[in-house]
């Protein structure tokens, strides 16, 4: 059984409809993309999942169990936790404390959290930022800490919601490298990204939105030539150099 | 690690020296003026830290305080004067009866956010004041009146001398000092921190954000009633006025921020600057009517808030800074990265 299950979700703010009849599986131990242009209901679909906004209608079940509804505490509780694409450090604390708030959730032992908490932060690189009030960082270190705060909870399915937008390239890169690293440690991943180069390669699957509809759903191979894809969002330029590259195997 | 290693190892140093001079203060101070101060020094401080709770690491401003402050009061005070009974009991039920009330009022406050509470919680002492006023039970507007009963622990009272009012007020400060200390380095106080950073945010990691805020509001008026029956039996009377005013609840919120909201020493450093000013403006011109000590205060709160709004131990906590740069910046800059 699917780890997630979204199934039929609407979500209407007044006669927008900013997710129409959207249905989609995440399998566990994959990693599942979420692209479509801007406006495309990408966001709001990771704030239906989460419980941050009720949905207008349909279900979404996570872990065997419906969550629809829930607050949003509850669905993080159960292993279904989320970064923010506008970040949210919690500027007051420490980027240390930031982490720990996250590792509290599963380790109410003080030791514990903070072992979970400094593994989490040295993984994603802010060790030397670790006493630094979390306001200070700049913003590909609050990037770094808005994963590290969600991986410090021990989640079964992390969400990303453009963790690489506004990256330089070499920030990107050692990202990927540590998605597949979080993946490794058997955690399940759904990412919201806009940088195709990124979340190409490493997807097992890729679910496009459009408009609030889902357009298309399948492995990046064969969505870069969906056609559908190509005229909403990706252009046939990109098409084309994802081809080539995949055909000259210098796939990164 | 190290720098924090050294701020508590300061902390305790401070903490003992302090703990060692107790003994000598009734002697130099004994029944006079000043005693009076240093008692309501931490009074102030224990009250101001009791609000600190869920007003400062909450982030939850409660313009409400005077009512537990009161109901703690009341408690004791009609456990004394209208059941003839130590005041124990009375504080006990009083600081139940504060936390319930609490709970109550701000489950539905709780849904407002940011100003709105404030407001809310500014209506609710007016409520309650009213309520007292004509409540012949708890001794309406007359207040109640302590008759004599005989003086030590365990009626909380003495007539002589203030020695033991200055005791129970350091075990009072030492207790809810000591219960917020525990609580910042728990799960609980890093919650209660999270929720006032960002609430969405909080509540994404797997926070009950309301759980948190309700059982933080509850313990923080346990203890104001707490503040409130100490207050009684040091006054011997009560009323409404006394109590249950926006005056009192005043003190509460301007003490912990002056001093620094959300910080273990704001409190007592808030406590320490506004008490004795307060009770030698006072002593000095309250022939002037009252007003004097307030406008000072007024002007205090400005200067402190414009220049630092982290309040007094804000300003502790940049000179602090600005003494432990000088010798590092001697050696390079090469304390950037103490981890």
């Amino acid at each position: 059984m699917a780890l997630l299950e979204v199934r039929d979700v609407t979500k209407k703010f007044g006669e927008l409809v900013a997710n129409d009849r959207v249905s989609f599986t995440v399998e566990a131990g994959t990693i599942v993309g979420l692209i479509g242009p801007n406006g495309a209901g990408k966001t709001t679909l990771f704030n239906c999942v989460s419980g941050l906004y009720p949905v207008t209608a349909g279900r979404i079940f996570f872990d065997g169990a419906e969550v629809t509804g829930l607050p949003s505490y509850r669905i993080a509780r159960m292993g279904a936790v989320r970064t923010f694409q506008v970040v949210r450090p919690l500027k007051d604390m420490t980027v240390f404390d930031n982490v720990l708030v996250g590792a509290f959730l599963h380790g109410a032992g003080g030791a514990q959290a903070r072992e979970a908490a400094e593994s989490c932060i040295e993984l994603c690189g802010l060790t030397e930022y670790a006493d630094k009030p979390a306001g200070d960082l700049p913003i590909g270190g609050k990037k770094r800490l808005e994963l590290a705060r969600a991986l410090a909870t021990r989640p079964k399915l992390l969400m990303l919601d453009e963790v690489m937008a506004g990256l330089t390239s070499t920030e990107v890169k050692a990202a990927l490298e540590l998605i597949r690293h979080i993946r490794e440690k058997g955690i399940t991943l759904l990412i919201v990204e806009h940088v195709m180069e990124a979340i190409m390669p490493i997807a097992d699957k890729v679910v496009v939105l459009d408009g609030g509809i889902k357009i298309a759903e399948g492995p990046p191979g064969e969505i870069i030539h969906d056609q559908r894809v190509i005229t909403a969002y990706l252009g046939e330029k990109f098409s084309r150099r994802m081809q080539a590259r995949k055909e000259g195997g210098a796939n990164g | 690690m190290n720098k924090t290693l050294k701020r508590t190892d300061l902390f305790w140093l401070a903490f003992t020296g302090l703990v060692a001079l107790v003994p000598l203060v009734p002697a130099i101070a004994a029944n006079s003026f000043l005693m009076h101060v240093l008692i309501l020094v931490l009074l102030y401080a224990s009250m101001a830290q009791a609000w600190n709770i869920i007003g400062g690491y909450g982030g939850q401003t409660s313009f409400g305080h005077a009512v537990f402050f009161g109901i703690g009061a009341y408690g004791a005070g009609m456990a004394v004067v209208t059941y003839g009974l130590p005041p124990w009991p009375g504080a006990l039920i009083g600081m139940l009866a504060a936390a319930v009330v609490a709970v109550l009022i701000s489950y539905p406050c709780f849904k407002l956010s940011g100003h709105y509470f404030a407001i809310a919680t500014f209506a609710i002492v007016e409520i309650f004041n009213r309520m007292f006023l004509v409540w012949y039970w708890v001794g309406g507007a007359l207040g109640l009146d302590y008759m004599i009963v005989e003086e030590g622990l365990a009626n909380l009272m003495w007539y002589d001398s203030k020695t033991g009012y200055f005791y129970c007020a350091l075990v009072l400060f030492a207790l809810i000092f000591g219960i917020v200390r525990f609580l910042e380095g728990h799960r609980f106080g890093y919650y209660l921190r999270a929720v006032r950073e960002g609430q969405e945010t909080a509540e994404s990691l797997g926070v009950n954000s309301t759980a948190v805020k309700l059982s933080a509001m509850a313990l923080s008026a346990a203890l104001a009633a707490l503040c409130g029956a100490f207050f009684v039996q040091y006054n011997l009377r009560v009323d409404p006025g006394m109590v249950m005013s926006l005056d009192m609840s005043m003190k509460f919120v301007l003490v912990a921020i002056l001093g620094g909201a959300g910080t273990l020493a704001g409190p007592l450093l808030g406590a320490a600057v506004l008490v004795p000013l307060q009770e030698y403006t006072r002593a000095l011109w309250g022939g002037l009517g009252g007003g004097v000590d307030l406008i000072i205060f007024g002007f205090l709160i400005i200067v402190i808030v414009v220049k630092q709004p982290a309040g007094i131990s804000g300003i502790v906590r940049d000179v602090a800074r600005r003494i432990a740069r000088r010798p590092a910046a001697a050696k390079g800059g090469a304390s950037v990265g103490t981890s």
